[in-house]
C-alpha cells in the first residue's frame, strides 16, 4: 500500500491555468474568431412541428444585396451524403436524412435553408424573404400519440412511430417474482430537459485561400470524431467516380485498408461483435435499400478522397457542452458545404433560441417498474419497462437507443439485485433530438432510489435500513452486477452511504421533521446513492453494445520535450470547462519533476492531437487521460534521464529531477537543464525538429478502471402557500479514488448538483399537445441562478490503492444523484398529505397540486399506455398501420392549408407567452 | 438573432426629441434603458425604423418633490429610485417595489418611466402606480396632458399614449404618513417576472378603522388591476387576520388569471389569496411607520 495519496501537485488545489485567460475576457471561443473576408450564415427554420414542404422559393433572398449563397435540402441531397444511423440494434429503425429538410419538416426549428451573407443581420433579413409552402401533418407530441397507430409515422419507412422494442432478461426473473411476498409497482416519468451550456453550438468553416482545404473551427467535444464525420458526410461523390479514382491511384486506399485491417486484427472481439450485428444491419438494408447506395457513395468517397480534402478540425476554448456537443450538428454539414461551394470562410453562431429548440434535448423517459420483495425488505428482482422519446432526428453518431442500453445495464446500481427483466420501447416524436446529457443513463438512479423509498414506505421499513439491507458491502467484493459489469473491491457505495448517514445524523431526522410539522413547517430529507462507470471496469462498453469498447478505443497521448526545453502534453481530450490544462499538467509535472507551469497541455487540433474518436465525455478524462499522461510522462522522463546521465557521466539510477533541475543525487549544484537535454537530443537525431526534441506516444487502456460513487443527502423546506421549495442543506459524500485537483472535483460536483436541482424545480423543454415548442427563451426555460442553488457540503472518501492511476471520474455524478435526493426529500416533506412523487419535474404549481392545496390540471405530456393492460390487446400489424394512415380529402387538405396560414410563427408564440396569454 | 436595421437618434433637448416623435410617429420608439425594447428588437418582434434615445436629456433625469407629489423624470434609472431617500420617505410603496424589479444589472440601466410606458402587466411599477393613485405627465410637441394611473393602462403593452407623445414624468402623491404599505410577489426564480404580485396600501382613521385600502395586482390580467370588492370590504373595519382572510377569498374569487408554462390559472388564483393575506398583514404592521 502506498503511504500517501498525493504528489507535489496531484492532490493539491492548483489554481486553474485557464482562469487568467477566461476571467479576463481573453478566452478564444468560436465567436471570437474573425477571419479576413469571412461571411456569415443564418438558418431558416420550420415553424411547424410536422409538415410536407410543397415549395421553397429562394429567388428574392438570393437576389438581396449582400447575400452570397442560399442552399436548401435539395442542394444537400445533391452535394452531401445523408446522415445514416449506424446503431446496429436488431429491429431499430434508424433513419436516413440530410443536413437540411428535403421533403418534410419534423420538428419546430428544423433547418430548411442556409443563407450566407456579408453579415449575420443581412443573412437573417434574407431568411425572411424565403417563401416556403408547408402542408401540416398531424404531429406526434408525446409517447401516447407515438403509440397511436392512427397517427402518421414521422419516418414513413419505419411504418410506425415506435422505432424499437426490446426485452432482455438477466438472472431468473420468474423465480425471483414467484418467491416474493410483495410485488410493488410504480410508474416514473422524467421530463424533457436540455443541456444548455453557456456557449451555444457554433462553427467557422475556414477555407484556406491557397490550398482550398477546409479548416473547421468548432465547439465540439471530439475533434477527430467531427473530422471523420465531416469527411464522411461532405462532398458526395458518385460510386463510379470513386472507383475510377481508386483504380487510377491504388496507393490511396492501401494505407487506409492496411490500417483498418491492423485495427480489426488487434481487436478480435470487434470481429465477433461485427458478426453478431450483421443481421441487424442487413435488416436495415432490406427495409431501406437506398442505404446501400448512400453507404457505398459515402464509404468509397471517403476512401477515394485525397487526405487533404479531409477537414482539419480545430477546437479552442469551449463554453460547456454537458454532452450536447459530442454529436455532429446537421448545421455543421450545411455550413461546411456552403463554405466549400463559395470557396470562402463562413461563420455560424447558434442563437439561444435555436439552441433551445434544436441544440439538443434529453431525458424524456418513462419507466414502469415492478419490484419483487420479501416482507423484510429484501429486493429479489426487478421488471422494468423503459419508454424513451428520442424526438425526430436521431443524434449522429449516437442514437438515443444507445443510452437506453446504458440505463438497462446500470439498473441494479450498487444493490444486490439478482434478477432483472428490462424492456425497452423507443418512440419518435416531432420534438428536438435526444442527446446525451450529463449522466445520460441517470434514469436508473432516479427510478431506483425513488422506488426504494416507495418500497420502504409500503413495507414500513426505514429508508436507510432498506438501503443498508440491500446494498453490496465491502466484504462481498469483488462481485458483479446481474447485467454483467464486475464490481471490484474499490466499489465503495456503501461506505459513502454509511458516512452520509453519520454526517446527516439521519437517525434523528424523523423527530426533527415531526417537530417542524407540529410548528407548521413542512420539511423533508432525501437520500440517494449511485455508482458510475467512470471509466468502469475493463471493457465496460461491451456490456452496453458488443464491440463498442474497441471503437471507444484506448486513450492516447504525446509527451514532448520541445527543442527549447519546454514540455508539452498533447491530448485527444477536448476540454470544455473541466480544466484539463491544469489537471493533466499536474499529473505530468509530478512525473517529470517540474513546476506545473512548465507543462503546456495542447488539444483540439486534429492535425496534431493523437487519434481517438471518443473526445471528452463519459466522465472518463481523469481516469483515461490522467492515466495515459502518467505513462507518457514517465516514458519521457526516462528518455530525458538517459541523455542527462550521458551528459553528466552518471548512472541513470542516480539522476534526480527536482523543480525542473536535472542533477545527480546528492550534488544538486551540478546539473543540466531540460534545454540542454533537448539540444543534445536534437544533435543525436538530426532532421526535422518540428516534432520536438524528444517525443513519446503512449496509450492507456484504463487499466483496472473502476467505479465512482457517492451518496447525496438533500434537505428541503416547502412553503405550502406558494409551493416554493428551498434547500437549506445539501451534503455529498463521494469516492472517486484519488483526487488530482480537489477544487476542480468540488466544482464538478457542485455544477452537477445545480443542474439536478434545475431539472427538478426549474428546467423543462416543454412542448404543447401539438408538439409546438414552448420554451424558446430563457424566460421560459428557467436555469437556476446562484440565488437558487444552496451551498453544497462535500465530503471526500479517498482510499489509498496500489492500483496505477487510481483516478475515477466525477463529471456526471452530481447530476445523476441530485434529482433522486431532491425528489425523495420532497416526498418525505409531503408524505403526510398523501403526496406521491412519480414525476421528476416539480414546479411550484405542481407541488401545490400534489399537496392537495389546489386542483390539478391535465398534463400535456402523456406517457405510454399501461403495458400490463396493453398486453391483452393485440398490437396492430405494420401493414395495418400503413392502411390506416389518414389520407386527406381535398376539402380537408384545403382546411389544413387554411389553418396553416393562420397558425402563428414560433416568434409570435413567444410574444404571447411573454404577454402571459394562454 | 440580430436587430434589423434602424436609425439611431440622440436628441440634445426635449424639444428636439418631441419634434422627432412628431416627424417619425409610428416608425419611432423611444429608447430609455432599453431593458425591454432591445430584447424585443433582437427577437425581431419589434422593428422600429428610428430609435430616439432620451438618455441625454438632463432635464428629465431628476427625482423632485413639489406641491404634494414626488416626481420621477423620464430618464431616471431604477437604481436611482431604489437609492433615493426622498422616495423612501415620501413614496415608500414605490421604494418597496424596487428590489423586485429584475436584477441589479437591469436596474442599473432600466428606467422607471420606461417600465411604466412599456406597460407590461406583470411588471411591478404599473401596479404601484395604480395603488398609489399616481399620474403621468405626457407631452407632445403641441402640448401636455396629465393622465391618472387608473386611465393610463389600456391593455397588454398598451397605455394611453400616442406615437408622437413622450412620458416625461411619473407623479406620486406624497405618502400619507399614517398609511402602511406592502409589495410582494411570487416568481419562479429571484428576479423573474412575477407569476402574481400585489402592491397594497391601507390607512386608518383616528379610531383605528381602515379608511383607505388599495389592492393592486400585477401578472393577473392584461393590465394591473385593483380589486374594488375587497377594498370595499376592508374599508370601515378594524384590521384583523380574519378580515384579511375574508378579503383574500374575495380577491381569489375575482381573479381570472391566465395559465401558462410557469403556473396554472388555479395556481395563480390561489396566489391571489396568499398575497392578499401577506400584503395586508405586512401593510398593517407598517401603519404609521412612515411618520
Amino acid at each position: 500500500m502506498r503511504e500517501g495519496l498525493a504528489g507535489k501537485y496531484v492532490g493539491a488545489k492548483v489554481r486553474r491555468v485557464e482562469d487568467r485567460r477566461l476571467l479576463t475576457g481573453r478566452g478564444r471561443y468560436i465567436d471570437d474568431l474573425n477571419l479576413p473576408d469571412m461571411a456569415h450564415a443564418a438558418f431558416l427554420r420550420s415553424p411547424y412541428p410536422h409538415a410536407h414542404i410543397r415549395r421553397v422559393d429562394i429567388d428574392s433572398a438570393r437576389r438581396m444585396a449582400g447575400v452570397f449563397l442560399v442552399l436548401t435540402g435539395a442542394d444537400m441531397a445533391r452535394l452531401t451524403n445523408p446522415f445514416l444511423g449506424m446503431m446496429a440494434l436488431d429491429g431499430l429503425y434508424d433513419p436516413v436524412f440530410y443536413a437540411l429538410a428535403t421533403d418534410r419538416v419534423r420538428v419546430v426549428g428544423d433547418p430548411v435553408a442556409i443563407v450566407v451573407a456579408e453579415s449575420r443581420r443581412v443573412a437573417e433579413d434574407a431568411c425572411e424573404l424565403i417563401d416556403v409552402e408547408y402542408e401540416p401533418i398531424a404531429a406526434i407530441a408525446n409517447m401516447a400519440q407515438a403509440m397511436d397507430p392512427m397517427r402518421p409515422p414521422i419516418w414513413p419507412r419505419a411504418r410506425s412511430n415506435v422505432l424499437w422494442e426490446d426485452s432482455q432478461t438477466y438472472g431468473d426473473v420468474e423465480v425471483a417474482f414467484a418467491g416474493a411476498d410483495r410485488v410493488i409497482r410504480e410508474r416514473f416519468a422524467q421530463h424533457r430537459q436540455s443541456n444548455q451550456p453557456m456557449e451555444t453550438r457554433g462553427s467557422v468553416a475556414e477555407i484556406d485561400p491557397v490550398s482550398g482545404e477546409l479548416i473547421f473551427h468548432s465547439a465540439t467535444q471530439s475533434a477527430h470524431s467531427l473530422k471523420w464525420s465531416l469527411a464522411f458526410l461532405l462532398e458526395r461523390t458518385s460510386v463510379w467516380r470513386s472507383i475510377r479514382e481508386l483504380a487510377t491511384n491504388r496507393e490511396k486506399p492501401r494505407k487506409f485498408v492496411v490500417g483498418a485491417r491492423a485495427f480489426i486484427k488487434s481487436h478480435p472481439d470487434l470481429r465477433t461483435a461485427t458478426k453478431s450485428s450483421q443481421p441487424a444491419m442487413l435488416k436495415q438494408l432490406r427495409r431501406e435499400p437506398k442505404r446501400i447506395v448512400h453507404l457505398s457513395e459515402a464509404l468509397l468517397g471517403l476512401l477515394a478522397k485525397d487526405p487533404s480534402r479531409r477537414p482539419r478540425v480545430l477546437a479552442q476554448d469551449i463554453g460547456g457542452a454537458f454532452g450536447a456537443k459530442g454529436l455532429v450538428p446537421r448545421e455543421d454539414v450545411a455550413l461546411a458545404t456552403a463554405a466549400l461551394q463559395l470557396g470562402r470562410s463562413v461563420k455560424w453562431i447558434e442563437d439561444r433560441n435555436e439552441h433551445l429548440m434544436v441544440g439538443g434535448q434529453a431525458r424524456e423517459e418513462t419507466l414502469d417498474i415492478d419490484v419483487a420483495v420479501t416482507s423484510d425488505g429484501t429486493i429479489l428482482g426487478l421488471k422494468v419497462h423503459m419508454t424513451m422519446d428520442v424526438g425526430a432526428y436521431p443524434g449522429f453518431p449516437f442514437n438515443g437507443a444507445f443510452f437506453a442500453q446504458m440505463v438497462k445495464v446500470m439498473m441494479p446500481g450498487p444493490y444486490r439485485i439478482g434478477a432483472l427483466r428490462f424492456d425497452t420501447t423507443i418512440t419518435a416524436s416531432n420534438k428536438g433530438t435526444y442527446v446525451p446529457y450529463r449522466g445520460p443513463w441517470a434514469a436508473e438512479t432516479w427510478v431506483r432510489e425513488r422506488m426504494i423509498d416507495v418500497v420502504a414506505r409500503e413495507l414500513g421499513i426505514g429508508r436507510a435500513d432498506i438501503r443498508l439491507a440491500n446494498m453490496i458491502g465491502a466484504d462481498e467484493l469483488p462481485a458483479a452486477m446481474v447485467t454483467g459489469p464486475p464490481l471490484d473491491v474499490r466499489m465503495s457505495a456503501r461506505r459513502t452511504l454509511e458516512e452520509a448517514l453519520r454526517v446527516a445524523d439521519f437517525d434523528s431526522w424523523d423527530a426533527i421533521r415531526d417537530q417542524a410539522r407540529s410548528e407548521g413547517r413542512i420539511v423533508g430529507m432525501g437520500l440517494a446513492t449511485f455508482i458510475e462507470a467512470a471509466p468502469g471496469p475493463p471493457k465496460f462498453f461491451d456490456y452496453i453494445s458488443p464491440g463498442f469498447s474497441a471503437l471507444a478505443g484506448v486513450e492516447p497521448a504525446h509527451a514532448v520535450l520541445e527543442v527549447d526545453g519546454s514540455l508539452s502534453v498533447i491530448t485527444q481530450q477536448v476540454p470544455h470547462g473541466q480544466g484539463h490544462e491544469t489537471t493533466l499538467a499536474q499529473v505530468a509535472a509530478d512525473e517529470l519533476g517540474v513546476a506545473v507551469e512548465a507543462v503546456r497541455v495542447r488539444y483540439g487540433d486534429s492535425s496534431i492531437t493523437p487519434f481517438s474518436l471518443f473526445g471528452t465525455g463519459g466522465s472518463r478524462s481523469a481516469a483515461m487521460a490522467g492515466g495515459v499522461v502518467t505513462v507518457a510522462a514517465q516514458e519521457l522522463r526516462q528518455r530525458v534521464v538517459d541523455i542527462a546521465s550521458d551528459l553528466m557521466e552518471a548512472s541513470t539510477e542516480d539522476i534526480v529531477i527536482e523543480d525542473g533541475h536535472i542533477h545527480v543525487a546528492g550534488t544538486p549544484a551540478i546539473g543540466v537543464s531540460f534545454a540542454e537535454v533537448a539540444a543534445e537530443a536534437v544533435r543525436r537525431r538530426p532532421g526535422s525538429p518540428s516534432d520536438g526534441a524528444i517525443r513519446v506516444t503512449s496509450e492507456w487502456d484504463g487499466g483496472a478502471g473502476g467505479w465512482a460513487q457517492a451518496t447525496h443527502v438533500c434537505w428541503v423546506e416547502i412553503d405550502l402557500d406558494t409551493g416554493l421549495v428551498t434547500i437549506p442543506r445539501y451534503v455529498v459524500v463521494e469516492d472517486c479514488g484519488e483526487l488530482i485537483n480537489p477544487a476542480i472535483v468540488d466544482g464538478q460536483i457542485r455544477g452537477g448538483v445545480a443542474q439536478g436541482i434545475g431539472a427538478v424545480l426549474y428546467e423543462r423543454a416543454a412542448y404543447d399537445g401539438d408538439a409546438n415548442f414552448q420554451a424558446g427563451t430563457f424566460m421560459d426555460f428557467l436555469i437556476p441562478t446562484a440565488m437558487e442553488i444552496p451551498d453544497v457540503e462535500i465530503h471526500h472518501l479517498q482510499t489509498p490503492s496500489d492500483i496505477f492511476a487510481n483516478y475515477r471520474g466525477v463529471g456526471e455524478g452530481g447530476m445523476i444523484a441530485a434529482p433522486a435526493a431532491l425528489t425523495n426529500a420532497i416526498e418525505d416533506a409531503l408524505a403526510h398529505l398523501g403526496a406521491r412523487i412519480t414525476e421528476q419535474h416539480l414546479p411550484p404549481a405542481r407541488i401545490l397540486e400534489l399537496a392537495g392545496v389546489i386542483e390539478a390540471e391535465a398534463p400535456t405530456e402523456v406517457g405510454p399506455p399501461d403495458y400490463s393492460a396493453a398486453a391483452a390487446v393485440p398490437a396492430p400489424r405494420p401493414s395495418l398501420i400503413r392502411e390506416r394512415m389518414p389520407t386527406l380529402t381535398p376539402a380537408q387538405a384545403q382546411a389544413v392549408r387554411r389553418t396553416a396560414t393562420s397558425v402563428r410563427s414560433g416568434a409570435r408564440r413567444f410574444a404571447d407567452r411573454y404577454a402571459g396569454r394562454p | 438573432m440580430k436587430i434589423p436595421r434602424f436609425t439611431y437618434h440622440r436628441p440634445a433637448t426635449e424639444e428636439e426629441a418631441l419634434a422627432m416623435l412628431t416627424e417619425f410617429g409610428e416608425d419611432a420608439k423611444v429608447l430609455a434603458g432599453g431593458q425591454s425594447l432591445i430584447p424585443l428588437m433582437a427577437l425581431r418582434l419589434s422593428r422600429p425604423a428610428h430609435l430616439i434615445d432620451i438618455g441625454g436629456l438632463r432635464e428629465l433625469a431628476a427625482i423632485r418633490e413639489r406641491s404634494g407629489t414626488v416626481s420621477v423624470g423620464a430618464a431616471v434609472r431604477h437604481v436611482e429610485v431604489e437609492r433615493s431617500a426622498l422616495v423612501a420617505r415620501a413614496a415608500p410603496l414605490a421604494a418597496a417595489a424596487m428590489p423586485h424589479i429584475g436584477h441589479g444589472a437591469i436596474r442599473n440601466r432600466g428606467t422607471a418611466c420606461g417600465s411604466l410606458a412599456h406597460a407590461d402587466p406583470a411588471a411591478e411599477l404599473p401596479a404601484v402606480a395604480l395603488a398609489a393613485g399616481a399620474s403621468f405627465v405626457v407631452r407632445r410637441a403641441s402640448g401636455e396632458r396629465t393622465v391618472p394611473a387608473s386611465e393610463f393602462f389600456l391593455g397588454y403593452l398598451t397605455c394611453d399614449m400616442g406615437p408622437d407623445e413622450l412620458l416625461v414624468e411619473w407623479r406620486l402623491p406624497t405618502w400619507p404618513v399614517t398609511a402602511g404599505w406592502s409589495v410582494q410577489e411570487v416568481s419562479r426564480r429571484h428576479g423573474d417576472f412575477a407569476l402574481l404580485g400585489m402592491a397594497a396600501m391601507i390607512d386608518t382613521d383616528p379610531v383605528g378603522r381602515i379608511s383607505t385600502a388599495a389592492l393592486s395586482l400585477f401578472g393577473a390580467a392584461s393590465t394591473p388591476i385593483r380589486v374594488d370588492a375587497a377594498e370595499k370590504l376592508l374599508t370601515g373595519e378594524p384590521p384583523s387576520a380574519a378580515l384579511f382572510d375574508e378579503a383574500a377569498e374575495i380577491v381569489k374569487g375575482q381573479l381570472d388569471p391566465p395559465g401558462d408554462l410557469h403556473g396554472t390559472a388555479a395556481y395563480r388564483k390561489h396566489l391571489g389569496a396568499v398575497l392578499t393575506r401577506r400584503c395586508l398583514s405586512e401593510a398593517a404592521g407598517r401603519l404609521g411607520a412612515a411618520a
